[in-house]
């Protein structure tokens, strides 16, 4: 509870109580110092008869002066009573006010006891300040009284005793009186200002008691432990949280440091922690066990900052110490499940592989054979048994194709080559690819639309090409005849957003969410539209794969816009000007001699750089081939001197293509440079154990690229390529 | 019921202690007022007094008790009028001795300040002979005699026991020296110890 919430009356109630304490404290305080002033002055009457007036004498004989007996006898009976009093009535207002009384009459004894010499009467006035330090204005008015009727009685009587004249009118006394009331006027001044000070004092207090017992209460009930340590870990406060988590009661821990009670393992990690906290703003987390005093170990998750002192200067650790034991013990076992799926998948994985790999064989020979069977002279129910068979082959093959793609991504296993790859020149093809499907539905294709033709986004090529074909694919066979197909792409501050939009039948919104869902047709297989419901799951993982997001808006019988976000890239040719700064054309000649080198990639923006790289070498021909068994062909009936290959490409890996070449005669001897994106060391020493005499990545650096294709066709080996 | 007791017990003492009180000042105060006794004081300059009197101006001679403390209250007075009158009077202050006692019997405060005293003889009175002759018996005892050895005051400067300050005595003697016809008391009480003249008269004649 704060202090603004906190009832008003509870914090007065507990003020007034608190003043009422300290008013009590100072009555009585100051009783005491009466009680031995009195007494003092009671001795010091005593010192001053014995000395001064020691006899009175007759001739020659003496006896003791009555002084000394007034100063004995009176005096004590002056003394005796208040000083009781103060045992008695210790603290009342009765006390205080025969103390002004007594003392008022010690003054009087005074200064009859010196003949009424002026300088006692300052006795008076001391005597009213030190009967101020009871800060109760009340008691000047007994005292001061006792003191006007001693001067008005005297004042008639023996006004010399007092005034030292023979004959006072009465205002001498007022005017004595007067001089006393100036005082007790400032003294009364003094006390009321005391007693608001006192009062204001009380006040502080009680706000502070209540906040200590706010913080108090919020720090022993606090739901976890909090903790108290000094610089050398010595325990200083805990709260019950904190005992119940090690075990030990305060008063063990109090003899305890938190080293004791810490793991040693873990000991060097606080100490750590210790050090960090000194040079880093706080707070600071970490974990560490503890040992309870049972002996069993739990783990704790502290939260620790440092306290420090008015000069900055570092006094205590604050922790607030919580017991993650069962947390640990979740987190344990969590992962050991999670490496136990991670074993059940890629077991999966590889049992869908090899199952792939087994279903192909067969595959292959159903697919062969139905189209051998072509080329015989079949009747019209032969031909659509045939066509059957292939379709359903074809099929089963399409099923497991991205079946085992799937697995590999989920697997970690799916090579993918990122690179600059041109939107316009993917979408094309997409768009041939797909037109004569297009063609038999009825539906217009349109596009692609967009502004910078030579937009780039960063992905793999072959795969983007996977993903915008079954997005393709996916409009034409979803939208009814006469229907449209558009392919869009626009440019933002993220990267590339590619857009494919149908005016098919639309996915009702309840459905939305297992759009990307494996198998899930989400009702199509009752329209027989042909479809296997892995396509869309294939491209939402290739996508993520190429760090891209992939996502659909569709309105029901209005049709569904899919698009892929990617990544924005420059094109190779601007990277090659801004980085480089290469003016290929002024490069001076490599060749004295005609060279032929055969460039395999299906990558058109790389194609076009190595053209515009070998354009200024006028003894080099550049041959180019899309695919790979294109290029194993172009190989075989060249002969080149040199083979640039892409790993790839979109009918053959290039490693194969690399295999094939050495393990032909004609080509084993041609020196292939392998030029790719995968820049790690697994793949690089792969390929050139497999044959290849050097290694290019991309972006394609010239320097390197002049230099590896000028040693590769001087028959030098050049494995310590750019990325090796 | 014990605090009903310690309540009466209080006001019990208090009621106590007021009466004592009231009794001791009032003990005291008799005694400081309570003036000494005076001898026969010759009405002329007693002829067979060993000091010398002035006869162009009055004559003042003060009695005193060196051990008295009250009598330093009366010589204090004396300075009082000695610098009032400004040479209109001898002044002498006779200090009783025993003759058997030394000299440090006289050597007290009172002869001290009675010397400090401009103007003012202080003479050894050897067994209160002076004394005698001019009817002294308290310590303090002052008169005054005119330039032809009349006596024209006697009594204390001091107006109670122990007690400097205005005093009739003190006023008197100061009139008097300026205008020996002026009406002033020529007799005031005398505050302090007794010389024992009478004790001696007693030892003397006993009955």
């Amino acid at each position: 509870m704060s202090e603004l919430t906190r009832p008003l009356d509870l914090l007065t109630g507990r003020a007034d109580e608190l003043f009422r304490e300290q008013q009590e404290n100072t009555y009585r305080d100051t009783d005491r110092l009466f009680a031995r002033l009195m007494f003092l002055q009671w001795i010091a009457a005593v010192v001053a008869a014995v000395v001064i007036t020691p006899f009175t004498w007759d001739g020659e004989a003496r006896a003791v002066h009555i002084h000394v007996w007034a100063a004995i006898f009176l005096g004590g009976a002056i003394t005796v009573f208040p000083i009781w009093m103060t045992r008695v009535w210790p603290g009342a207002a009765i006390t205080r006010h025969v103390i002004a009384v007594a003392q008022m009459l010690m003054s009087a004894l005074f200064i009859s006891l010196s003949g009424g010499r002026i300088e006692t009467h300052f006795h008076v006035f001391g005597s009213l300040v030190i009967l101020s330090f009871y800060r109760d204005w009340r008691i000047l008015i007994s005292a001061t009284l006792v003191v006007g009727l001693d001067h008005f009685v005297r004042g008639i009587y023996w006004p010399y005793s007092v005034y030292g004249v023979l004959g006072a009118s009465p205002w001498r006394s007022i005017e004595h009186a007067g001089w006393v009331a100036f005082e007790d006027i400032f003294l009364v001044i003094s006390c009321l200002r005391s007693i608001r000070e006192m009062r204001f004092i009380a006040n502080r207090t009680a706000a502070v008691e209540a906040s200590e017992r706010d913080f108090r209460e919020i720090f022993e009930l606090a739901p976890i432990g909090v903790v108290v340590v000094d610089l050398d870990y010595r325990f200083v406060r805990v709260n019950s949280a904190y005992c119940q988590i090690t075990g030990y009661s305060a008063e063990e821990l109090a003899m305890r440091r938190s080293l004791d009670i810490t793991v040693s393992d873990d000991v060097g990690a606080t100490e750590e922690m210790s050090r960090k906290l000194h040079n880093e703003p706080s707070p600071y987390y970490f974990e560490k066990r503890y040992v309870r005093k049972n002996s069993e170990i739990c783990w704790v998750g502290c939260t620790v900052s440092l306290i420090r002192g008015q000069d900055n200067k570092p006094l205590y650790i604050l922790g607030m110490v919580e017991d993650i034991s069962e947390r640990k013990k979740t987190q344990s076992e969590l992962t050991l499940a999670k490496e136990e799926a991670d074993r059940a998948n890629r077991a999966k994985s590889e049992f869908l592989s090899r199952m792939s790999h087994e279903l192909r064989t067969p595959l292959n020979a159903i697919l062969g054979f139905g189209q051998l069977l072509e080329r015989y002279k079949l009747d019209e129910k032969q031909k659509s048994c045939l066509d059957h068979i292939k379709k359903a082959g074809r099929h089963l093959l399409d099923l497991i194709n991205e079946v085992l793609d799937i697995s590999r991504i989920e697997a970690d296993r799916l090579k993918l080559s990122l690179e600059p790859v041109s939107v316009t020149d993917a979408l094309r093809e997409g768009l041939d690819l797909v037109r004569p499907l297009a063609a038999e539905h009825g539906i217009t294709l349109v596009g692609p639309i967009g502004a910078n033709a030579d937009s780039h986004v960063l992905a793999d090529r072959q795969r983007l090409k996977q993903v915008l074909l079954n997005l393709l694919t996916n409009g034409v066979k979803y939208t009814p005849t006469g229907g449209e197909v558009c392919v869009s792409y626009e440019t933002n501050d993220s990267g590339i957003r590619i857009k494919i939009s149908d005016t098919g039948i639309g996915i009702p919104r309840e459905k939305m969410s297992r759009v990307f869902t494996p198998f899930d047709r989400l009702g199509a297989e009752q329209s027989g539209i042909e479809g296997n419901g892995l396509g869309l799951a294939l491209c939402q993982r290739l996508v993520r794969a190429m760090q891209g997001t992939i996502g659909v808006e569709s309105v029901p019988q209005r049709g569904s816009t899919f698009w892929v976000h990617l990544s924005a890239a420059d094109s190779p040719l601007k990277i090659l000007s801004q980085k480089q700064n290469v003016t290929v054309d002024k490069a001076p000649s490599l060749f004295t001699e005609a060279r032929t080198v055969l460039y395999i990639e299906d990558n058109f923006s790389n194609l076009m750089l190595v053209e515009e790289l070998l354009k200024g070498e006028q003894n080099v021909e550049l041959l180019t081939a899309m695919q790979g068994r294109i290029g194993l062909d172009l190989a075989r009936k060249h002969a080149p001197d040199l083979i640039l290959l892409d790993l790839h490409l979109p009918d053959l890996p290039g490693w194969d293509v690399l295999n094939q070449l050495q393990a032909n005669d004609a080509t084993r001897h041609i020196p292939v440079v392998v030029v790719s994106a995968d820049a790690t060391r697994q793949q690089i020493d792969r390929l050139t154990a497999g044959g290849a005499r050097g290694y290019l990545t991309k972006p394609i650096n010239v320097t390197e690229f002049l230099g590896v294709l000028s040693s590769s066709m001087n028959g030098e080996v050049v494995n310590h390529s750019a990325a090796a | 019921m014990r605090v009903r007791s310690r309540h009466f017990k209080t006001a019990l003492f208090g009621l106590v202690w007021l009466l004592a009180i009231a009794s001791g000042v009032r003990v005291l105060l008799s005694y400081e007022n309570t003036p000494g006794r005076v001898g026969n004081v010759p009405n002329h300059w007693p002829a067979d007094s060993g000091i010398d009197r002035a006869t162009d101006r009055s004559t003042l001679v003060m009695l005193v008790h060196s051990q008295c403390p009250c009598t330093r209250a009366s010589v204090a007075e004396l300075a009082k009028i000695m610098a009032r009158v400004h040479g209109k009077v001898r002044a002498y202050v006779l200090v009783s001795k025993p003759h058997d006692r030394s000299a440090e019997w006289v050597d007290t405060a009172v002869w001290k300040a009675a010397s400090a005293i401009p103007d003012v003889s202080v003479l050894v009175d050897v067994d209160g002979e002076e004394s005698r002759r001019f009817g002294a018996e308290t310590s303090g005892h002052t008169i005054v005699f005119d330039s032809t050895g009349r006596l024209i005051f006697v009594g204390g400067i001091t107006e109670s026991r122990g007690h400097e300050g205005d005093n009739t005595g003190e006023n008197a003697i100061v009139s008097l020296l300026g205008d020996q016809n002026a009406a002033v008391p020529r007799s005031t009480s005398i505050f302090g110890c007794s010389f024992g003249n009478q004790q001696k008269k007693d030892k003397l004649c006993p009955n």
